[in-house]
């Protein structure tokens, strides 16, 4: 994908360009062949990225809004790449949890921050998504040369989510507010109850099936017989490997502290198997002896923000701004969960193998695997899926399986499990670390280090990237 | 702060013991007459290692529409200060009722930022005892510095008037005040709506519970048609309403006219002025009262040069 012929040839090019596209093919400065359209686009490159340490929910920022958490990584941001006053091309960020009244989150954000107020934002929800989609959907504006710059990002708070009136009151409300007499009003005012008055807090369920995000996890961890051992072992990795990235100084271009936390609140560096091990099932308790999903397995909810910069290599150059990586492409999955096809977080194990399709690429090309720990049962049952001959022959349509990945090179960082997940800030984290390691790793095996990124959402969707060092 | 004797207070003071202490003054002065002083106290008063509250910190962002970063909006450290200034004119050397003082003006000059993490020395006095067309006034000068450092990051000075009080020896100006021009009311850029609570919730988040601004009666006990809303108050949200292009280091300066009691609208218009290049240079603002078309206070947030 990227301009000087990169890695991959492409299986099905698609037709040739129409005439008219000659500009953008003299700005990707290829014109001898016509090739794949995406051969014509110019590349999008990662810069950095800052975000906020993740913190537990009614902790440090409990009193932070989506706003202030978004402002302070996003000022963190221009603070590390000299962007106060710049006009941004584009900002797109977005919350999972959101109130009414921040319909414009983003760019009430950009106009707290010190970017030049004439910057344009807008939000996107696409659950835990969200902050993945915003990357790939800057970077292709900058791919497209509608935009040289954008900053893309995420956030969520659990502690200071939104609480509704519940439906009785709020129907009430609007009556009352179209009722014109008095006796009319007493009227619409009459049917109220007293459970009316009780609110309405947001909750993980999923609303086709009423069943928790950890319940319907529990039925696929389950169903792939991921046991209770493999999983603590996935979460002591996460917890071990994010504390050695941070006393490495991993994040300290990555992170601004904020509210007196340096790192995240839920990174316990002193964990081990044997506690892990003592910790008792959470979700799936119906499943008897299969239960096998602790507090210590399962990613708490968080609070926190993370913001990424992607340029064109142009803006980037004229900037004197580092050029961590390439977002090369990215591919988004659902799956038919309600009635039980599929598991609520198994997207990605089918939105991975048609993204590699597309690009000639198998399991064994990649260098480091970010795959989100929303549950450490998910992680493993997505690579179960991959590694299973009849899910590859019968749901990818392959010869056989579609693969398994080395694990050495598995969330070398960490992951959710010890960073926290605040919902949309999860793809930023993502994208910014992976970027930085991609770029230290370089060249391998004559090529350039390539990184995939897999996300699981609500919803039975997943949205999942390929990402190339520079 | 030089050539006078520095007291260290072991904590900040509490603001309600202050304004009982004042009360109880006010009382003894009108029984004993006044002590008869016409100097100011040569004494700086000290806090050391102050830590500001980030609860209280992220209330005070969210009222006055700060985005709740790290660093200590430079309104929120005058109310972090203010105790101390106080404690100042709560001195039995102070010449001048304490209670009834009007706030004339207010010059900040924020040099460098601070965040709440910081451990902060506060010193505050008083000094410029200077007569005024209606009775005294005299400056309060705040500096706070990073604990044990010598560079000043914050310099508030607040000129209040002591109404109607004429010290011996203190003349009033000898240049006659020219009238300042009318007051043309501008196009106003935001209209805010001060409820009635607005001074109970500065209150809460600047400690500065002053009865004038709490509610109706406690403002009628002292001579005021209705309750007020505190002129830093005020101030703040218009340096919050400049926003980010201030950066981190400015000069903020406001002056009060007619006080804005509550519930008020209040009409405020804020006018950038930028350098040939572009970068911003100054915002001024004015604010009035958008049914009588009286100004309410005027200032600006400027570049430190």
């Amino acid at each position: 994908m990227s301009v000087n012929g990169p890695s991959v040839p492409r299986p099905q090019p698609a037709p040739a360009p129409a005439a008219g596209t000659s500009a953008v093919e003299a700005a990707a400065g290829k014109k001898e062949h016509g090739g794949a359209a995406s051969s014509q686009l110019r590349r999008a490159v990662v810069v950095g990225g800052n975000r906020i340490p993740f913190a537990r929910t009614g902790g440090a920022y409990t009193k932070s809004s989506n706003q202030d958490m978004l402002t302070a990584a996003l000022d963190g941001l221009i603070a590390r790449f000299g962007l106060q006053d710049e006009r941004i091309g584009e900002v797109a960020a977005g919350a999972v949890l959101k109130h009414s009244r921040d319909f414009n989150l983003t760019r009430e954000a950009v106009l707290g921050s010190a970017l030049s107020a004439e910057t344009p934002a807008y939000d996107l929800q696409q659950a835990c998504a969200t902050g993945l989609e915003t990357v790939l959907g800057l970077a292709n504006k900058i791919k497209l040369g509608q935009i040289d710059s954008a900053i893309a990002g995420g956030v969520d708070s659990a502690s200071d989510a939104p609480i509704a009136v519940s439906e009785g009151l709020r129907e009430v409300l609007l009556d009352l507010n179209r009722a014109k007499t008095v006796s009319r009003k007493l009227q619409v005012l009459s049917r109220l109850r007293p459970k009316d008055l009780a609110p309405d807090a947001p909750n993980t369920g999923e609303p086709r099936t009423g069943l928790s995000m950890g319940e319907h996890q529990a039925l696929t961890t389950a169903q792939w017989k991921i046991t209770r051992e493999a999983q603590d072992e996935l979460a002591f990795n996460s917890h071990r490997h994010l504390a050695a990235a941070y006393d490495a100084g991993f994040f300290d271009d990555l992170l601004t502290p904020y509210r007196g936390l340096s790192r995240d609140s839920n990174l316990r560096a002193d964990t081990s198997l044997e506690k892990l091990a003592t910790l008792k099932p959470v979700f799936g308790k119906n499943l008897g002896a299969a239960a096998t999903m602790t507090a210590g397995n399962s990613t708490p909810l968080t609070d926190g923000a993370s913001t990424v910069l992607l340029a064109s290599e142009e803006w980037a150059d004229a900037h004197d701004l580092p050029k961590l990586a390439t977002i090369v492409d990215g591919e988004a999955a659902a799956v038919d969960f309600v009635h039980g096809k599929d598991g609520l977080l198994m997207a990605p194990a089918f939105a991975v193998p048609r993204l590699l399709a597309r690009h000639n690429l198998t399991l064994a090309d990649f260098d480091f695997f970010e795959v989100h720990e929303a549950f450490a049962g998910t992680v493993l049952s997505t690579l179960a899926a991959w590694e299973d001959e009849e899910f590859g022959r019968t749901r990818l349509g392959l010869d056989g399986a579609f693969g398994s990945i080395d694990r050495t090179k598995l969330n070398v960082n960490g992951s959710s499990l010890a960073a926290g997940h605040p919902f949309a800030a999860t793809g930023g984290r993502i994208v910014a670390s992976l970027a930085k390691m991609l770029h230290a790793q370089g060249q391998v095996n004559g090529r350039p280090a390539r990184g995939l990124v897999s996300i699981c959402a609500a919803g039975g969707q997943g949205v999942v990237a390929i990402l190339e060092a520079l | 702060m030089s050539g006078s004797q520095t007291v260290i207070l072991g904590e900040m003071p509490s603001l309600s013991k202050l304004y009982v202490n004042a009360a109880a003054a006010a009382a003894r002065r009108r029984v004993l007459g006044t002590h008869g002083g016409t100097e100011l106290p040569a004494y700086t008063h000290e806090v050391r290692g102050v830590k500001a509250d980030v609860a209280n910190l992220t209330a005070y962002q969210h009222l006055i529409g700060e985005s709740a970063s790290d660093v200590l909006p430079a309104g929120f450290i005058h109310a972090l200060a203010f105790p101390l200034a106080m404690s100042v004119m709560n001195r039995d050397d102070f010449p001048l009722p304490l209670l009834g003082m009007i706030h004339l003006s207010n010059k900040v000059v924020q040099s460098a930022p601070v965040l709440f993490t910081q451990a902060l020395d506060i010193r505050a006095q008083v000094e410029n005892l200077r007569g005024h067309r209606a009775g005294t006034q005299l400056d309060v000068v705040a500096e706070v510095r990073a604990a044990g450092r010598e560079e000043v990051r914050w310099r508030g000075v607040s000129t209040y008037l002591a109404k109607g009080v004429f010290l011996p020896g203190i003349d009033k100006p000898s240049v006659p005040v020219t009238p300042p021009p009318p007051f043309s009311v501008p196009d106003p850029t935001a209209l805010w709506q001060l409820g009635v609570d607005t001074g109970r919730a500065y209150a809460a988040v600047s400690g500065d519970f002053n009865p004038i601004h709490l509610s109706v009666l406690t403002a009628k006990a002292l001579g005021m048609r209705r309750s007020l809303a505190h002129g830093m108050y005020l101030a703040s949200r218009a340096l919050a309403d400049v926003g980010a292009v201030r950066g981190d280091s400015f000069r903020w300066d406001v002056a009060f006219e007619a006080p804005v009691f509550l519930p008020a609208r209040v009409a405020l218009d804020i006018s950038t002025v930028q350098a040939d290049g572009g970068a911003w240079q100054r915002s001024g603002y004015v604010a009035w009262n958008p049914l009588s078309g009286r100004r309410h206070f005027s200032g600006s947030v400027a570049a430190l040069p």
